[in-house]
């Protein structure tokens, strides 16, 4: 009984953390949609000074939007990004790298 | 009571019922507008200009000039360092984050002369300067093309100015990066001379300067010498037709009067509609201790007092005027957008009796820039101007059915308003009058 608890609360999380993990493309999509594409453009296409952030890794993308998060620059816009990306949880991030890495164009 | 209610309740329906028909109106005579994509696939294409006969020339901020002919074909003629499949290269021009080649006219008499003039950003005049983001740094140049006759390629390039202000390195700012503020839209005015607008280049000294060229709108002639009837102050830069501002992107020429008017880009907030007067000045003054601030991040103050957070707009203002009153000379602004900054990228007044009532208003595109709770705001502004230049009279959305980062607006010569679009299309927008 207790193994049967144990591996009910680990699957759990362990579905849990895979999901947050993965990602949702079409919440991504949604989140993105609210200012993100005001400088990126459509699906990221990247515009005037704002690079393509659509089609890249998964991980960079995370990496990235989590080190805007906690303050840190790298590039020369970065105190727009770090404002943008300040109230973003990790779902969010999750979700918008998911989004970003499925578009191609 | 009930019959109270009952007599309110009519008053109000009449009341809607006169506003309905006001309103409808109002609507007799607005044009029928259009839109249709006449070129995609572009990299940031940013200005245009026309021949008489239809054809379009137009800039690729990173790319270089090319023309679409009136018989639809599209010629690559002078390009970029690094562009490939054009008729001629240019090595020492080059992009970097804002700047690169943008603003592009053509000589009132260009059927005879087959002048084109081009502003971009070149490296050929850095010199011993542009070492760091404190010093002199001659980036931004406009060029003097001639085109072949067959519209398949330039010569002849002759750089008329040579000594505008460019950044050329990364500063502690919200849009810190090389490149920033150029200016460099070119119109030719009604008098036959070339109208150039430049930007503060993200350095603080730069628009007050009497001598730096950043901040200003030039009035020269075809060989960059100025205009001999420009009044700068005394001891300026006689090439300088009006000063003190922060990066003005849209010039254009008012068809009833031919006064010259800008529409210039705010910082977070107040983009700004201005008729210029001759010397002239936009009030713009980003230096540090002055106008009641203290230091600012690498000498510049144009994103204070937060640099880092949305805040109000208004108070943002009151720190960071963008035309400070305290200047005698101030040209202050007939619009500054309800205090806000979506990005005015540039302007075209309306010419034609197609355009119905607008006929005679300025069209101004917004680029859509939203921050710190800033709506976005992408959309083509029909801006109805006083008769004498310090206000306006209405302000109406374009109903083009797009949404888009308007960066270049122009008139061609069959009436319809063409539109560059950061999304690298240009757009041709007809209008069609109902009355």
């Amino acid at each position: 009984m207790k193994y049967t608890i144990f591996m009910f609360i680990f699957t759990f999380f362990l579905v849990s953390a895979s999901l947050v993990l993965a990602g949702d493309p079409d919440a991504g999509k949604a989140r993105y949609s609210q200012n993100c594409g005001n400088c990126h453009g459509p699906g990221g296409m990247g515009l005037a000074s704002y690079p393509k952030i659509s089609g890249k890794e998964i991980s960079y993308l995370v990496d990235r939007l989590q080190t805007y998060r906690s303050g840190k620059k790298i590039g020369p816009n970065s105190s727009l990004m770090i404002m943008m990306a300040m109230p973003l949880s990790d779902e969010e991030i999750a979700n918008l790298a998911a989004y970003l890495s499925s578009v191609q164009n | 009571m009930f019959k109270t209610t009952k007599l309110l309740s009519a008053a109000a329906i009449s009341a809607m019922a006169l506003f309905a028909t006001s309103s409808q109106a109002d609507t007799m005579g607005t044009p029928k507008i259009s839109a249709m994509s006449i070129l995609n696939g572009l990299e940031n294409p940013w200005d245009m200009a026309f021949t008489s006969g239809g054809d379009m020339f137009y800039t690729e901020k990173c790319k270089g000039l090319s023309v679409k002919t009136s018989s639809g074909s599209v010629n690559a003629l002078a390009g970029m360092k690094g562009a490939k499949g054009y008729a001629s290269g240019n090595s020492d021009l080059f992009c970097s984050g804002q700047a690169g080649m943008m603003g592009v006219a053509l000589d009132p008499n260009f059927n005879k002369n087959r002048r084109v003039y081009v502003a971009s950003t070149s490296n050929k005049y850095h010199g011993s300067g542009c070492k760091d983001n404190f010093s002199k740094c001659d980036g931004n140049i406009i060029m003097r093309f001639e085109v072949s006759k067959d519209m398949k390629s330039v010569s002849n390039r002759v750089d008329i100015v040579k000594d505008i202000q460019y950044k050329p390195f990364e500063s502690d700012h919200p849009f810190g990066g090389p490149g920033a503020h150029n200016g460099n839209r070119l119109r030719f005015g009604p008098d036959g001379y070339l109208w150039a607008t430049t930007g503060d280049r993200h350095r603080g000294v730069v628009p007050q300067s009497p001598t730096l060229l950043g901040g200003n709108v030039l009035r020269i002639d075809t060989d960059g010498k100025a205009h001999p009837g420009n009044k700068p102050p005394k001891g300026f830069d006689k090439r300088m037709y009006t000063y003190g501002h922060r990066n003005v992107q849209g010039i254009d020429f008012r068809p009833s009067d031919g006064r010259a008017f800008t529409a210039e880009h705010g910082p977070w907030q107040n983009d700004e509609i201005t008729a210029l007067v001759n010397g002239g000045n936009g009030g713009w003054d980003p230096r540090p201790n002055v106008g009641g601030r203290g230091d600012c991040p690498d000498k510049y103050c144009g994103y204070m007092p937060n640099q880092k957070e949305g805040m109000l707009p208004a108070a943002r203002a009151a720190f960071m005027p963008m035309s400070d009153e305290r200047f005698g000379d101030l040209m202050p602004p007939a619009w500054n957008n309800n205090g806000l900054s979506q990005g005015t990228g540039s302007a075209a007044f309306l010419k034609g009796s197609n355009w119905g009532y607008w006929e005679g208003r300025l069209a101004v595109g917004i680029m859509g820039i939203g921050f710190g709770g800033t709506p976005s705001g992408m959309r083509i502004d029909i801006v109805d101007i006083a008769k004498d230049g310090k206000s306006i009279k209405s302000v109406i959305h374009m109903p083009s059915g797009l949404t888009k980062r308007f960066r270049g607006l122009r008139l061609g010569p069959d009436g319809a308003l063409y539109a560059a679009v950061d999304e690298g299309e240009i757009y041709k927008i007809t209008a069609t009058a109902t009355k």
